[in-house]
């Protein structure tokens, strides 16, 4: 018993320190199936177009869980340059800043500048605080977005959708869309067909991970019901600082790593909030793990394989 | 029927002194509390404001009061002061205690909250 307990927390040891400083992760279109795999294990002759995600970059944060969240970001994109085959664009799934000031908006859009990659961005809750941040936020990043700065695009023929639910947030900090979001996602989904390949992205989750910690979105069934009638659609989501995902249907949810600081899995400590990680040690956790996804008859499967030994 | 009025005004009494009767609060724990302080710094620190204000002094301070930093009407106006039983209330649930608080961040342990608020109280003064 104490053995498995010991090989469990391992396992898990080792995932949550896979997930919170690495780079980003990489995913790939090929036949409207979206695959990823961490940055790092990219590899040669893929087809289709890929892209990438980073989140929750936090820049302005600068406490014991990572006094120098300007350097992890840096890594990561670094991480990004040696990717092989150059990513179509990024998505930053937001808190790209820690509290949406404009020099760290500056700051950071000038480090995630340094990919040479045109950036699709998400706000997280530390992006947008309060009226004037949010004024601030859309006179920064609104241009060609709508109502409270949703907007989609199209990329070869998969539709991608950034939506913001971090404004007027819920019980516990749950996300919320509100139904003028909710009309403009049903009028801008009507044309499409149902083979199209679906991309949405927010910075909360928008699957009831823990609503205890307001991880997940109060009116995301809404949203989902309107995807419903989709052969394909990925949910690519921020705010937890570590990976989860879910496949339900012909939908797989996803969470993504920051770059700034971990956060506790769901049940593992009494609330959320960043996670300190001995110094020293991150080097070694970053080399440690890998995880390794493949694609099925499902849109988005994801393999794990043997973590620690 | 005097014995039932006798009856009624002891069962009075008793409500009213149990209503009294300050809430039986776990004993704090300074040291955990400063771990547990590690998870607030999504949103505050001891000497700078952040998403939330800063901590130092809170302990005794009034709600709302720090000049350079923008809270809620409702928290400037709750006439709240922090002390163990207001800060164990405030972080069972802020916005039960303040309906337009800024803060959603809770603790559903009262341990947890107790050994917060100890550190908060023994060194963040």
């Amino acid at each position: 018993m104490a053995g498995n307990e010991k090989a469990m927390l391992d396992r898990r040891q080792a995932l949550e320190c896979m997930v919170w400083a690495g780079a980003g992760i990489i995913w790939t279109v090929a036949g409207g199936v979206p695959t990823s795999r961490l940055i790092g294990e990219a590899k040669a002759g893929e087809t289709g177009f890929s892209f990438v995600q980073i989140s929750d970059s936090h820049i302005g944060f600068s406490k014991p869980a990572n006094p120098d969240a300007r350097g992890t970001l840096k890594e990561a994109i670094d991480k990004i340059l040696a990717i092989p085959n150059k990513p179509a664009f990024m998505i930053h799934t937001g808190d790209i800043t820690h509290t949406a000031m404009p020099a760290q908006f500056d700051d950071a859009m000038q480090l995630i500048g340094g990919a040479g990659l045109e950036v699709h961005y998400a706000p997280g809750e530390h992006d947008i605080l309060d009226a004037a941040t949010n004024k601030a936020y859309l006179e920064r990043f609104g241009k060609g977005a709508t109502g409270g700065g949703w907007y989609s695009f199209d990329q070869a023929g998969v539709h991608f959708v950034s939506l913001v639910n971090v404004v007027d947030l819920k019980k516990n900090g749950l996300g919320y869309l509100g139904p003028d979001q909710l009309a403009w996602l049903d009028d801008d989904l009507r044309g499409k067909s149902n083979s199209t390949p679906i991309v949405v992205f927010s910075h909360i989750p928008l699957w009831m991970i823990a609503p205890e910690w307001g991880w997940g979105t109060a009116d995301s069934a809404q949203a989902l019901q309107l995807l419903a009638r989709f052969g394909s659609v990925t949910v690519l989501n921020g705010h937890i600082h570590q990976l989860m995902q879910k496949v339900e249907g012909a939908v797989t949810f996803h969470t993504a790593r920051s770059t700034a600081f971990p956060q506790p899995a769901p049940g593992t400590a009494p609330a959320p909030g960043p996670r300190l990680v001995p110094a020293g040690e991150l080097g070694k956790f970053l080399g440690i793990a890998e995880v390794t996804y493949a694609s099925t008859t499902s849109p988005l499967a994801i393999v794990d394989s043997a973590l620690a030994q | 029927m005097k014995t039932r009025t006798r009856l009624i005004c002891i069962a009075n009494v008793a409500a009213l002194l149990l209503a009294a009767a300050p809430p039986v609060r776990a004993e704090g724990d300074a040291d955990r509390g400063e771990a547990l302080y590690q998870g607030c710094q999504d949103c505050h620190s001891l000497d700078k404001n952040d998403v939330g204000p800063r901590h130092r002094g809170v302990f005794g301070r009034r709600a709302g009061s720090l000049p350079d930093y923008p809270y809620s009407e409702g928290l400037k106006q709750s006439g709240i002061v922090w002390d163990e039983a207001s800060l164990d209330k405030w972080l069972s649930d802020p916005q039960a205690l303040v309906p337009d608080a800024k803060m959603f961040y809770h603790l559903s342990q009262a341990q947890d909250r107790a050994d917060v608020i100890a550190f908060l109280k023994e060194r963040a003064r």
